[in-house]
Parts: structure tokens; sequence; C-alpha cells
């Protein structure tokens, strides 16, 4: 079958039902250029995540502040609500190694925190490791909200970080990829509260999942077991 | 009525970042940021408490952005002839600084349709049916305008890298 390139698009978006995007896996698997088409559109919904996150991270200025604070009694300073990441750095180098991974199709060669193989993006460095050892209770830049089987039984877990957030599942190659939204962490405000993971993503890990999320118990010896199924 | 100060200042960071994405530099995004506070602040009876502030500032920030097409239109002339100069060889200084913006300047060169539906779904992580609704656009509209903005920009970022 044919797949429109607005359809592979919602497909590396994670914007497809489950029987539409199981279609264009089909077509992915019988065509290898469809798959380096949908890792070259997650990558560069990664990388333009990494160059404008940390814009979120920024000090307002003050003529906006000042804006929103003339009528009103104590608004907490913005800057106590905030606080100002270290990734901003690393930020660029992810950006601009994406960007790399761009010019050449699939070549990512580990950024830090992305790697790609076979035209599927992987969990690499900082984001694998914390896939593999953080449970939901613990806290840091990289954050897992949920943990989850999915329909072929395969551990999965829906992460928060400062260049991506996404939802990751283990498999021979290591964590892949399903899911990739621009970095939240470090960038919320209680308003669109604070850990918790996109609501738009938090849906999509509700499609994906067989069941109920693990407890933390049930998350625990997951991770004892390696993430094997 | 502090609530309503107070959760726009908690998007403030947000906000500033889907203006970076629209907007040609930092000084134009936050000038853009302050039109369209001025905007919702004057505006503020307008939104109802329990709907989603961030949906309504982006389409006030969208819209605020728009009104200044003009102004946008003079600086496009500005930026060519900038591209221009450094082609027959201007100052080195211009050029770093156009490789370390790549990004931005493959952002810049997208249609204004297709850079405002790349800034919300890509820069700002909202599905397809949030964005459709802010732009005020059907699905398919939307999907068509980001793939194209989207191929556009893996073109010129796999040129310019």
């Amino acid at each position: 079958m044919s797949v429109d390139p607005e359809m592979l698009m919602a497909y590396a978006d994670g914007e497809l039902g489950p029987i539409e995007a199981k279609r264009v896996e089909r077509a992915i698997a019988a065509d290898p250029a469809l798959a380096e088409e949908v890792a070259r559109h997650r990558a560069l919904r990664a990388a333009l995540g990494a160059r404008f996150a940390p814009v979120a991270g920024e000090p307002i200025p003050d003529r906006l502040a000042a804006m929103l604070k003339s009528n009103v009694i104590a608004l907490p300073q913005p800057g106590a609500r905030r606080t100002v990441p270290g990734w901003a750095r690393w930020g660029g180098a992810v950006a601009a190694s994406l960007v790399l991974g761009l010019a050449i199709g699939h070549g990512l060669q580990d950024p830090g925190y992305v790697r790609t193989q076979g035209g599927q993006l992987y969990a690499a460095g900082k984001l694998a490791g914390a896939l593999d050892t953080q449970l939901a209770a613990d806290s840091g830049t990289v954050r897992m909200p949920v943990s989850f089987r999915d329909a072929q039984g395969d551990y999965c877990r829906v992460f928060t970080s400062p260049v991506a957030d996404g939802i990751a599942c283990h498999g021979a190659q290591g964590w892949a990829l399903r899911q990739t939204r621009p970095g939240s962490a470090g960038a919320r405000t209680e308003y669109a509260q604070a850990g918790s993971a996109d609501p738009a993503l938090m849906a999509a890990a509700q499609e994906m999942m067989a069941g109920e999320p693990l407890d933390g118990a049930a998350e625990a010896r997951a991770r004892s077991a390696g993430w094997k199924r | 009525m502090a609530a309503f100060e107070d959760d726009l200042l908690a998007l403030l960071p947000r906000l500033r970042r889907f203006a970076r994405a629209l907007a040609r530099n930092a000084a134009d995004a936050d000038d853009l940021c302050q039109v369209a506070l001025e905007k919702a602040l004057r505006a503020r009876t307008a939104w109802q408490a329990g709907t989603r502030m961030d949906s309504w500032m982006y389409r006030i920030m969208r819209n605020s952005w728009i009104d200044t097409a003009r102004s946008r239109a003079r600086a496009a002339e500005t930026f060519v002839e900038e591209e221009a100069g450094l082609a027959i060889g201007a100052e080195g200084d211009a050029e770093a600084r156009l490789v370390r913006n790549d990004i931005d300047a493959a952002m810049h060169a997208l249609p204004d349709e297709q850079r405002e539906a790349v800034a919300l779904v890509l820069v700002e992580g909202l599905a397809y049916k949030e964005a459709a609704e802010i732009l005020d656009i059907p699905m398919g509209t939307l999907t068509s305008r980001l793939v194209r903005g989207r191929q556009a920009l893996m073109a010129r970022l796999g040129e310019a890298a």
C-alpha cells in the first residue's frame, strides 16, 4: 500500500489511531525509505525542541513581568518559581548533533540522549540510564511519571527531560523512542502542573497501554528483571 | 483578579518560546509578547476561568503576530540584503552568526502559515487538533501546511549542516 507524506508524518508524531498506525507500520516494514523519513521527522522535532527549549528557561525580562504585577499585591518574583537549568549549554550541542544527523539522514551518532539504528530512534546516554534505573517516585532532571506494558507485552515508560519528552519501549536493541516531544522539564510552571507529563503524551500512553499502569512494586520488579518481558 | 495575572506570568516562559519561534529575533519576540500581554489584559473579561488559558494566549499571540505582517515584510527585505552581502564576502562575524542560527534562518524562510503550524506542533508540542483549533483551520489544512513546512526545514537544514 502507499502511505502519503501527511500520514507518515502523523505516524512519526504519534497522531494516528491504532489501526492506521498498524497500516503504516506494515508499509514501513516493506520500505526502509519510509522508516528513514519517520526518523528524519522525529529528529527534526527533537532539533527544534532543543533549539527553543532554553528560551523557556531564560529569566523573564523585567518589562514583561512588570506588566503583570502593577495592580497586584505580593506576586512571587518570577525568578523564585523557576530554576534556570544548567542544560542550556548542552541543549545546543544536542541540537547541533541532531542537525548533523538530519544532514546524513539517519546517522545520529550518540549525541548524548538519542541514537538511531535501522531508521529507529533509541535512547542513549543519560536518558537510557534513567530509563534503566529510575523509578516513578524518583526526582531529577529526567523523570519517569508512568510505566506500563504495551499490547506486545514490552515495558514502556513515559519520560520527561529538558531536551525531549516521550515514550520509550524496551526491546532487544534497547529503549526505542515511540513518541518524542519538545522537552518540558525545567520549563513547566505550576500552571501546567509541574512534574506531570504533557496531557497529549499521557493520552498516547493510554492508547498504547495494555491493562493498567505499573504500580511502584511492579515497576521495581520490572527494573530488577532488566525490563525484559 | 490577581489569579489572572499570576496565571499569565506562569505561562510567560512558554509564550516567549512560541514568540521566539515566530519572530525573527529575540527583541522582536519580546515585543510580540508585550503586545499580546497588553491585549490579554484588556480582554481579560473575555477569558472564561476554567478554560485553557494557554490555547487562548497562543491564539492572541498568533493574531498579534499576523497584525505585524507589514513590519515583518520590511524586515525580510533587510534579511535578504544581509544574506546577499554575505555572499559577496562580508565580515566573518555575520557568517558565524548565520551558521549558529541555521535553525532560525530555516524557520524564517518558511511562509507564515507553515511557520505557525511548525511552531505550535514542533516547538510547543501541541497535538494537531489543538493547533488546528488555535489557527482556526481544518485538520487537513493543518497537516498539509505542517508536512510542507517540515519538508522545507529538513531540506534546508540538511544542506546547511
